[in-house]
């Protein structure tokens, strides 16, 4: 593994397809986001109408609709690479395998920055939570969070790639693993909405990079193991 | 070789005094469970869980840890032989973990007075136990002949994730009696006879362990022989 | 002897568990055992059918 001009360039030409084709389709963009506007509206349905309950699950909610999120997503991309049996391919054409790695899991992140940003006026509107005080903050904490959904789920994605029960294999894999993470976003999500500053959650944000930084440099480092014939 | 008589490797003697040592390990264990250890103040007798309950909850650390290194190596050098010792691994870990979880509600509710609490300890297990045998499941639908280096892979991240999710659970919630094994500043705040009684049922545990894992292994490595011959087989009547 | 029902059922279920799974691998390992000594044999007549058959062509 060694980021030159070429793994960028690489890493970069498939991102850019991959873009491209999901700007002509839309079709996990519109997929993800869907899904997520479902999770939090029948969530609204199950907590039922005490505002100060309400507000307590907010959080947690909003997590757990970009946590689905994430698996529909990847499901929807991997389901696309098995149709066209496209990532042998690319994988025959790359000589860093990691490349191809760095470009899915990029992809996926602004999937979920966008999905996200377009949810937030939504679940600000539906939970009655006012997020403008601290928005940048939550921004942080998002991207930061996204991170981590992606490698790992990217990650896993690939490996359940050529499984015949891949739809149920995903989540089963990717849920568990990612507990750290979500715990750590959604509390420090819930400690913003609750009018805390980024600085009272410096616990959480450094676990959340900790929880990135690991999986990012594991999956670069083995991706080449796994995908080699 | 009609007949003639199995020239015996004083090896393969070892496997039945293995099985021996282990059988006198577990009774030495549970003598000194009932009979030589204490009954405990405050808790009374449930308190006799504790040994054989930490000895499964380390044993299952101790086999999640053979999961991480040997899919390392997996990983590394492709020999089936550290493949079939992470399977193997994988499978005895889901087994003590599943023994962790069945009697730790089973101490907690004449303790606690409930038969669950989200606490750091019991909530990690129970993580754990979601990841491994999501690893199993991995390891039995695969069809894919990389199935190995995939399942290897959550060898590897699931170990790493332990103490992401430990540290995440402490920061979430915090029940669980403060670990009485040893204590900060290297006391140990168990009396001699409990610690001693502790040891032998860890001991006793380990060399199970190490027992069963050879037995996995065997059935892991004929699993593989049966497929060769298989293919062998097909080979000979439609090749 | 207050709560020696929990103190009973968990080393029941210990052992139980324990003994259950040494019985899994015993019988999967024979069950292993009897398939590779049919193939093998099976093999063995194949190899031997493939042979005559060369024999019985020349």
């Amino acid at each position: 593994m060694s980021v030159n001009g070429a793994f960028v360039r690489q890493a970069g030409a498939i991102l850019a397809k991959d873009l491209k084709t999901e700007w002509r389709a839309r079709e996990i963009f519109t997929s993800m986001f869907v899904f997520t506007v479902l999770v939090v509206v029948v969530f609204q349905f199950t907590i039922g109408s005490n505002p100060a309950l309400i507000r307590e699950v907010a959080a947690g909610v909003l997590w757990v609709a970009l946590l689905f999120a994430t698996v529909i997503g990847l499901q929807r991309a991997v389901q696309m690479e098995g149709e066209e049996d496209c990532l042998q391919g690319v994988l025959l054409a790359v000589q860093d395998r990691s490349a191809l790695f760095l470009a899915k899991a990029l992809a996926n992140m602004i999937y979920l920055l966008v999905v996200s940003g377009c949810i937030l006026p939504l679940f600000a509107l539906w939970f009655r939570v006012d997020l403008t005080a601290s928005l940048p903050a939550l921004g942080v904490i998002l991207a930061l969070g996204i991170v981590g959904l992606s490698v790992l789920g990217t990650l896993f994605s690939l490996i359940v790639l050529n499984i015949r029960m891949r739809e149920v294999m995903l989540p089963l894999l990717f849920l568990p693993v990612s507990v750290p993470l979500l715990i750590a976003s959604v509390y420090a999500t819930g400690d913003l909405i609750d009018g805390k500053t980024l600085a009272d959650l410096r616990d959480y944000v450094i676990l959340i990079t900790v929880f990135d930084v690991v999986f990012l440099v594991l999956a670069v480092l083995i991706f080449d193991y796994v995908v080699e014939e | 070789m009609a007949g003639g008589e199995k020239k015996r490797h004083p090896l393969s003697l070892w496997p039945g005094w293995y099985a021996t040592l282990t059988y006198v390990a577990m009774v030495a264990a549970l003598w000194c469970i009932f009979v030589y250890a204490p009954t405990e103040k405050a808790q009374g007798i449930v308190q006799r869980i504790f040994y054989f309950h930490v000895s499964s909850a380390m044993t299952m650390f101790v086999a999640f840890f053979v999961v991480f290194v040997a899919s390392i190596i997996y990983l590394w050098k492709h020999a089936d032989w550290w493949d079939q010792t992470a399977m193997s691994a994988a499978e005895l870990g889901v087994l003590f973990c599943t023994l962790v979880l069945i009697t730790g509600p089973i101490w907690g509710r004449p303790i606690w007075g409930v038969w669950w609490t989200w606490d750091p300890t019991l909530t990690l297990t129970l993580v754990l136990w979601l990841i491994y045998v999501a690893y199993l499941m991995l390891r039995a639908d695969a069809t894919d002949p990389r199935r190995a280096r995939f399942a290897a892979v959550l060898g590897i991240v699931g170990f790493i994730d332990v103490p992401l999710i430990r540290w995440s659970i402490e920061k979430w919630r915090n029940l669980h009696p403060e670990p009485v094994v040893v204590q900060s500043g290297g006391t140990t705040g168990l009396p001699p006879a409990m610690m001693l009684t502790f040891l032998v049922s860890l001991a006793a545990f380990l060399l199970l362990f190490v027992f069963l894992l050879r037995q996995r292994m065997a059935v892991a490595r004929r699993r593989h022989e049966l497929e060769v011959l298989r293919h062998k087989v097909d080979e000979a009547l439609f090749g | 002897m207050k709560n020696f029902w929990y103190l009973f059922s968990a080393y029941t279920i210990i052992w139980t568990a324990l003994w259950a799974y040494v019985v899994y691998l015993s019988q999967a390992n024979r069950a292993l055992k009897q398939d590779i000594e049919a193939l093998r044999a099976q093999l063995d007549n194949a190899i031997a059918a493939n042979d005559a058959s060369k024999k019985g062509s020349v």
